[in-house]
């Protein structure tokens, strides 16, 4: 069975200052996936994220969503930043932040009306936030300003989730309801990629994986090439985990 | 009140709004030195405009000042990006050089330019009504109040149609590029208006003052509001209200009017800055104070509920039971007694059902830490407030 590719990368090279931090990476991922991307600190994982949406430009190399570069298939693609990137005591409020989420299908110019608000408001249900809707976003704990993010993705619709460390810093609560959305994306024929830390969960959370540390090590089903050999190769020290059966 | 003084109130009271709406951005996106650096460097622009047009306020000469203000932040950002200097660095390297050539083109033709680096610095409000606008030799008005106002209609006009765009690009620039909203096109278009901003109204008010009122009522309504239309609106109102009263400062101190002006918005900076309800020294202090108090009359009330001997409960005995002093029990025994948590029958003390109550959902909040469900308790209870 071939399966359509959603997200095409050949040969990509990132730099800042014209130091590469990504080196030729090759990548398709097919649709309808939930796939980890996993490395170290530093090894280019929201780099390579940022290329994809044209958040950076990349120096060498393209990427094409569906066949067609990002630029024309933006309706197409959610994001969820990592964490740490925006500043939470920016003057606004949960429900704000997640209606952002719409601004894509607006364009430039156009206000958020009831619809959005309406959007907003139901993706906000889903991941249990509805009762902080007014709260000002630097009174929401690590755990549920990560839920906001989610939030915001669910209301893009998208075809395709991008999301950097969605479990940086929640409890086990939160992680669990958290991967049950982004299981429920995938039952739903949505590709989800997340950036991911925790290497114990891989094979629980995820059917997919790709190894990265400023080159492509390896990417495929989760059991067929999640294995120590892998993760040495990934990580330089000798990896071991133990995948209970 | 003359004519002059009112025109004189209207023009700074423009100027302070036009300075106030970009400044809000600038504030928020934590690039308060930039404001800086724009009305310092623009000036060899003025100077060569004015050369060209012997016109302070003529468009070719806003312009072109303009201009200067854009190459600033280009060259700031091109320093920054080499990755030798950080972002102040590179400021403070970019505007001293480009301010002190205007001071030397300024220097060199001081004989037949009719411009003092003072006046640049600090402008001279008290003369702006004396520059007239004439249309075919009718009066309508000062100048400056023609020019400030026509960019304050347009920064207000942009302000609506992009104001959504403003409020993500500054919030988290990634997701606005992931949309299709260019964060650099925003950036430079808010640079713009800074910077045509800055031009229009350094004739009246100075460079000092500009960057004044471009960040300090923003800066003031950051800490009073959580909601960025809210913060706009206070910054504007701060900026008018310090524009009006240091007007009104200078004309009895017989002062400069821009440096009064720059007095107040510092004066009601620090007041808000103390005053503040919740995000305001004193306010932070008290609430250090109250959640201090609070967990000792939780400790207090677990005490309480833990032990039935009434040798633990004696009011006489409880500081050496959890090991207080004796002012600190007094306090947090008048407060459980004011609350209505406890009772005393014959300096016994014991949990009134409240009391009882409280002390249990109390437990369950610290163990569980479920914040949904202790969402009322929030309002009269300091403790949970994050
Ligand atoms: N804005 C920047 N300017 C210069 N270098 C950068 C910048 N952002 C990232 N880098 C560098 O690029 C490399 C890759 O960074 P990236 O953030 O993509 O890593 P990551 O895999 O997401 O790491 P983490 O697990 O810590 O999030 C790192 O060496 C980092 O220092
Ligand atoms: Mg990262």
């Amino acid at each position: 069975m071939s399966k359509k590719i959603a997200v095409q990368i050949d040969d990509l090279t990132v730099a800042y200052n014209y130091k590469p931090v990504l080196w030729d990476i090759d990548l398709e991922i097919p649709e309808g996936v939930l796939m980890a991307i996993v490395g170290p600190n530093g090894a280019g994982k929201s780099t390579l994220i940022k290329s994809v949406l044209g958040i950076l430009k990349p120096i060498a190399g393209s990427v094409s969503i569906y066949g067609k570069p990002y630029e024309k298939q933006r309706s197409l693609v959610a994001y969820v930043p990592q964490k740490g990137s925006v500043d939470w005591d920016f003057p606004t409020t949960a429900l704000d932040v997640v209606m952002m989420g719409t601004y894509g299908s607006l364009g430039w110019i156009k206000r958020p009306t009831q619809k959005e608000k309406k959007a907003a408001l139901e993706a906000l249900e889903k991941v249990g936030m509805l009762p902080f809707k007014n709260r000002q976003i630097s009174q929401l704990s690590g755990g549920q300003q990560q839920r906001i993010f989610l939030a915001r993705a669910l209301v893009q619709n998208a075809s395709i989730y991008f999301m950097d460390e969605p479990f940086q810093g929640v409890d086990a609560s939160t992680e669990i309801a958290i991967i049950n959305i982004l299981k429920a994306l995938r039952k739903a024929g949505k590709t989800v990629i997340v950036v991911h830390h925790d290497l114990q969960t891989v094979p629980e959370y995820f059917d997919w994986v790709t190894f990265l540390n400023v080159k492509k090590i390896a990417t495929g089903p989760v059991k067929d090439i999640f294995n120590d050999d892998n993760l040495t190769k990934t990580y330089g020290i000798n990896y071991k985990v133990s995948i209970q059966e | 009140m003359s004519s002059a003084q009112i025109e004189i109130q209207l023009i700074a009271s423009l100027v302070a709004i036009s300075c106030a709406i970009p400044g809000t951005f600038l504030v928020l996106r934590k690039m308060a030195m930039i404001s800086d650096a724009i009305s310092h460097s623009i000036l060899p622009g003025i100077v060569i405009g004015f050369f060209i047009t012997q016109d302070l306020n003529s468009p070719l000469l806003i312009l072109l000042a303009a201009i200067t203000g854009i190459i600033t932040v280009i060259l700031v950002e091109y320093i920054q990006k080499t990755g030798l200097v950080k972002e102040d660095t590179a400021i403070g390297l970019v505007f001293p050089i480009l301010f002190s050539i205007g001071v030397i083109l300024i220097a060199k033709n001081a004989n037949d330019v009719h411009l003092d680096v003072d006046a640049v610095l600090l402008g001279e409000l008290a003369f702006a009504p004396f520059d007239r606008l004439l249309i075919s030799g009718i009066d309508i008005g000062p100048k400056s109040l023609w020019v400030i106002g026509f960019i304050l209609l347009i920064t207000i006009g942009l302000l609506f149609a992009f104001f959504k765009e403003l409020k993500v690009s500054t919030f988290d620039p990634g997701l606005a590029a992931s949309l299709g909203f260019s964060p650099a096109i925003i950036h430079y278009g808010l640079m713009t208006v800074s910077s045509v901003t800055t031009v229009g109204a350094f004739d009246a008010v100075g460079a000092i003052l500009v960057v004044a009122l471009m960040i300090a009522p923003a800066a003031t309504a950051y800490l009073l509001t959580t909601d960025l239309k809210r913060m706009l609106i206070y910054a504007i109102g701060f900026g008018v209200l310090s524009a009006i009263t240091g007007y009104w400062l200078a004309h009895y101190l017989d002062a400069s009017i821009a440096g009064s002006i720059t007095t107040v918005l510092g004066l009601v900076f620090l007041m808000v800055y103390l005053f503040a309800p919740n995000k305001g020294v004193i306010a932070v202090l008290y609430r250090e104070k109250q959640q201090r108090t609070e967990v000792s009359l939780l400790t207090f009330l677990l005490h309480l509920k833990n032990h039935n001997e009434e040798s633990e409960r004696h009011v006489n005995h409880l500081n050496e039971h959890i090991n207080w002093q004796k002012v600190r029990s007094k306090s947090v025994l008048d407060l459980a007694l004011k609350n209505n948590m406890i009772q005393l029958d014959d300096n016994i003390v014991s949990l009134t059902e409240k009391g009882d109550e409280f002390t249990s959902q109390a437990i369950d909040y610290i163990i569980t830490n479920e914040d949904a469900q202790i969402e009322d308790m929030k309002d009269d209870f300091f403790l949970f407030r994050g």
